[in-house]
């Protein structure tokens, strides 16, 4: 056995009202891929963001090359070589890769032999170097804006390799990337531990840890429950010492009975502001009691889509609500004629984070009686309807209705969006990547959500880009690709197999 | 050793911080510790230029009228300075709450002064140099001025949602082009020989009554004081308990989420700034047919611009902006007496001003000291409450 690296010894961490980590103690090898596994609020990024230095542990202490160390700031976690990538990246969106990664520790040369100055040329050398090494596909003067999400991942990967980290953290690397992006990041992992680099992965991807993972230490509320052996250890072993108890993977699905169409698309087409067609000429019907799934890799129009039905961007071509054509409709009239829709970007566009749980569920309805009498706010109205909804939707809210959704945690907040729509009680319901990051406890329940509103008689347009859970929740699959449906077809008449061509664009 | 010290500092400091992260009175809480960290600061310099700050304090507050001076000239009083006081304070107040309500709805109206002068100079022209009986013209000047503050600010709302072009830069030049325009007029038409200014108003139309007579003291009397006082409120009411407000503070915090939510952006952002510029004019005619009863050509008064920071020193919380007016004016209107007895020059009033603006500017910062632990704890995902189960299948 390899010597060790890193040594965590009775590491506690609390955070007012929660005790985050409850005296965990693990090591880890040098060159091994060490993960750490555990649903939301397990306390894993908090672990991980103590061997960084953004917190410092109540007790307990960090060993690190043999030697007690105190790491008090991320910038001393980079001085000890220990690098992190965080979910959401720290980048400058208008520098350069190179001058991201040189940022804060650039080559210096001095002009006429005294003024020193940025030494760019050798930067960008050792930055292409490091690139070319690890075979990056990226190129040292690209503009980080111009950089898809994996792209700029790995640019946060070289940040951490420019600075010589040996050991390094990835928290939830997987959650923004596709599939086949999740694939190249796994690779790119796999030669860094060949490279000799110690690799911490943090995430509740069971899949992902049998992949690539040496060893996993799972983590359920605060506690560490054990460190196994991944090759030797049962993927439903893992998932059930996760969870705490024994898991289903089966969901609830009665078999469906399609009401009236709901939904009719006639030859949708949305074009951006840049004059690019985004989505042309996408037509199909929605049933009351279907689920219609939408599948397809992310950008390929499915957005655009869900935004056009939803009256947040031009577009041209019909759409029949409820036999009422509602393709000139405002935003707002949409809603009141029965749709509502879940959206992918839940902080971005789904959620007012500064508000708190009351302002956020009503805010399709705050217009319009109960919930406002003339212009004023009835806010004793809006509370009681608040306290319902969290009991019945089970949202956790340490404050209850006056908590500020900023404080919540991501599957609290998905479910705080799902509450508020589904009550609204439209007869359409649009899911966009309803279980993106989220554990697998909050995505079974999602799940069982939308088939029970299917069950209900409701028509739900659902689009993904998980193949599972398309395959799991439709009834009807229609294929995105490149802005053109190119294959409908019952859920039950495809294969994985096949739905993955489709989706990749091999089969039209 | 290290581990043992850290706790005992951590306890020690224990009290402040839960003082300071207390979510419902933060705000509050910092704005005072923004306003004592200014006023040590002050102190320092005062010491070193060889002068005793409690003196240099007592008489910026006997000056502004909140302490009784040793002694008056005849016919004025402490009254005479506190009611001076609040007539400079009135359009501060009006200035300050059409920032904060624009910063509500996530826009930096910059533009206050050129919204109060288009007011002030419209209504000193229509109604100011008109014969009409006070009872007609006050009203008239306050409808006036809050009219064409509104509509100059309607259009730079109007170009935002429409355009997209950002009301900073927008309202930054309608300065300039308010400014010129007006002393273009009042030097070709309104212009006074020897003062250099515009022609005085009529006292009927005039919103601050002077030289009154109360018992044996002569003060000043500024009318819209209370009205200022009411409008906070009502933009308090406004922004806490009405459709709008919730539209107005949705607009501001996440303007693709409003949308979203079938709120129409631009609308808001209209209206919003329609009513930021209304209480921009009634400042305008609270200060140059109020304060002042003229109009200096090719100026732009200072209360616009320090309303921003009156502003942001109230977390833009029309109430708070009251209180945070008060503290600003008092200071600057008090300066004046400080200067000539405690033998200091009038601009430590300036830098003392300065210095709070500068702090409470830096309330963000502060802010983001006292919640830096608790801000990460959100980032990192891993707040449930405890003992909190996973949700499982349908229930």
């Amino acid at each position: 056995m390899s010597e060790t690296i890193l040594e965590l010894k009775h590491i506690s961490k609390r955070f007012p009202g929660v005790i985050a980590n409850n005296d965990i103690s693990l090591e880890i090898q040098r060159g091994e891929i060490f993960a750490f596994l555990g649903e939301n609020g397990a306390g894993k990024s908090t672990l991980a963001s103590i061997i960084f230095g953004m917190y410092s542990p109540d007790a307990g202490e960090i060993i690190l090359r043999g030697q007690a160390v105190q790491i008090n700031s991320p910038a001393r976690a980079v001085e000890l070589d220990i690098g992190m990538v965080h979910q959401h990246f720290k980048l400058v969106s208008n520098y350069s890769v190179t001058e991201n990664i040189i940022l804060g520790r650039e080559p210096i040369k001095r002009l006429l032999g005294i003024i020193p100055a940025i030494d760019y040329k050798k930067a960008r050398a050792q930055v292409q170097e490091l690139i070319d090494r690890y075979d990056f596909d990226l190129s040292a003067d690209d503009l980080i804006e111009d950089l898809n999400v994996s792209s700029q991942q790995r640019v946060e990967i070289l940040k951490m390799l420019y600075r010589d980290a040996e050991i390094l953290i990835f928290d939830e690397p997987t959650a923004m990337l596709t599939p086949q992006e999740i694939d190249s990041l796994l690779a790119i992992i796999r030669r860094l531990r060949e490279a000799g680099k110690t690799i911490i992965l943090i995430t509740h991807k069971l899949e992902e840890i049998k992949l690539v993972a040496d060893r996993c230490a799972i983590m359920s509320r605060g506690h560490l429950i054990d460190v196994y052996d991944v090759q030797t250890t049962s993927t439903q072993l893992m998932a059930n010492r996760m969870v705490g108890r024994q898991l289903s993977f089966q969901l609830d699905k009665a078999p469906a009975h399609f009401g009236p169409a709901v939904l009719e698309l006639k030859e949708l087409s949305v074009i951006d502001a840049f004059k690019v067609k985004r989505l042309d000429k996408a037509s199909f019907t929605v049933h009351a009691g279907e689920v219609f799934a939408l599948a397809g890799v992310a950008g390929n129009g499915q957005i655009q889509l869900a935004d056009a039905l939803a009256g947040l961007v031009q577009h041209s071509g019909q759409i029949i609500l409820n036999g009422q054509d509602i393709s000139q409709a405002s935003v707002r009239k949409r809603i009141q004629s029965g749709l509502a829709y879940i959206p992918e970007d839940r902080h971005g566009v789904g959620l007012f984070l500064d508000f708190d749980v009351t302002e956020n569920l009503i805010s399709k309805q705050y217009y319009r009686p109960p919930f406002a009498h003339w212009a004023f706010l009835q806010k004793k109205t809006s509370q009681r309807y608040a306290e319902l909804l969290i009991v019945r939707y089970d949202v956790r809210c340490a404050q209850g209705p006056a908590t500020i959704v900023r404080s919540m945690s991501g599957g609290n907040q998905q479910k705080l969006i799902i509450a508020r729509e589904l009550d609204t009680h439209a007869d359409l319901v649009i899911f966009v990547q309803p279980t993106r990051g989220l554990d697998i406890g909050a995505t079974l329940s999602i799940r069982q959500r939308i088939i029970d509103e299917r069950n209900s008689g409701k028509a739900v347009l659902l689009i993904s880009l998980e193949l599972e859970e398309v395959l799991t929740v439709a009834d009807n699959i229609a294929v995105i690709f490149n802005g053109n449906l190119t294959k409908v077809t019952p859920a039950a008449e495809i294969s994985l197999a096949e739905l993955g061509e489709y989706m990749m664009g091999v089969r039209q | 050793m290290n581990q043992a010290s850290s706790e005992t500092k951590s306890r020690s400091t224990n009290w402040l911080l839960r003082i300071l992260r207390y979510p419902r009175t933060q705000n509050l809480v910092i704005a005072i510790l923004a306003v004592l960290m200014a006023l040590v600061a002050i102190s320092l310099v005062i010491v070193i230029i060889g002068k005793n700050p409690l003196t240099v304090f007592v008489s910026l507050l006997r000056g502004s009228g909140w302490l009784p001076k040793p002694r008056y000239a005849s016919g004025r009083s402490m009254l005479t300075d506190f009611l001076g006081l609040l007539d400079a304070l009135t359009p501060m107040i009006f200035a300050a709450i059409a920032v904060a309500i624009a910063f509500k709805a996530g826009l930096f109206n910059i533009g206050i002064s050129g919204q109060m002068l288009t007011g002030g100079f419209l209504a000193t022209v229509l109604i100011g140099y008109s014969q009409l009986d006070a009872v007609l013209a006050k009203p008239l000047v306050l409808l006036v001025g809050a009219l064409s503050g509104a509509m100059l600010a309607l259009f730079v709302g109007w170009l935002k949602a429409n355009f997209n072009i950002h009301e900073v830069v927008s309202t930054i030049m309608l300065n300039y082009v308010v400014q010129y325009i007006v002393s273009f007029f009042i030097k070709g038409y309104f212009i006074e020989p020897v003062s250099r200014q515009s022609h005085t108003v009529s006292v009927a139309s005039r919103l601050t009554l002077v030289n009154v007579q109360i018992g044996a003291v002569e003060t000043r009397i500024p009318l819209c004081f209370l009205l200022a006082v009411g409008l906070a409120g009502v933009f308090y009411l406004i922004l806490a308990r009405t459709r709008l407000g919730y539209e107005i503070r949705a607009v501001g915090s996440n303007r693709q989420a409003a949308e979203y939510s079938g709120i129409s952006s631009r609308r808001t952002i209209m209206l919003t700034m329609a009513l930021s510029g209304a209480a921009a004019g009634l400042a305008g005619v609270t200060y140059y047919l109020g304060y002042y009863n003229s109009i200096m050509p090719g100026d732009l008064s200072s209360v616009g611009f320090d309303s921003i920071a009156v502003a942001l020193l109230a977390s833009a919380n029309p109430l708070a902006c009251v209180l945070s007016a008060m503290l600003i004016t008092s200071l600057s209107y008090g300066s004046n007496y400080m200067s000539s007895v405690a033998d200091v020059s009038e601009y430590i009033a300036s830098l003392l001003i300065g210095i709070v603006l500068l702090f409470s500017a830096c309330s963000g910062f502060l802010k983001y000291l006292v919640n830096r632990n608790n801000l990460a704890v959100d980032q990192s995902d891993d707040r449930e409450e405890p003992g909190s189960t996973p949700a499982t299948g349908g229930d």
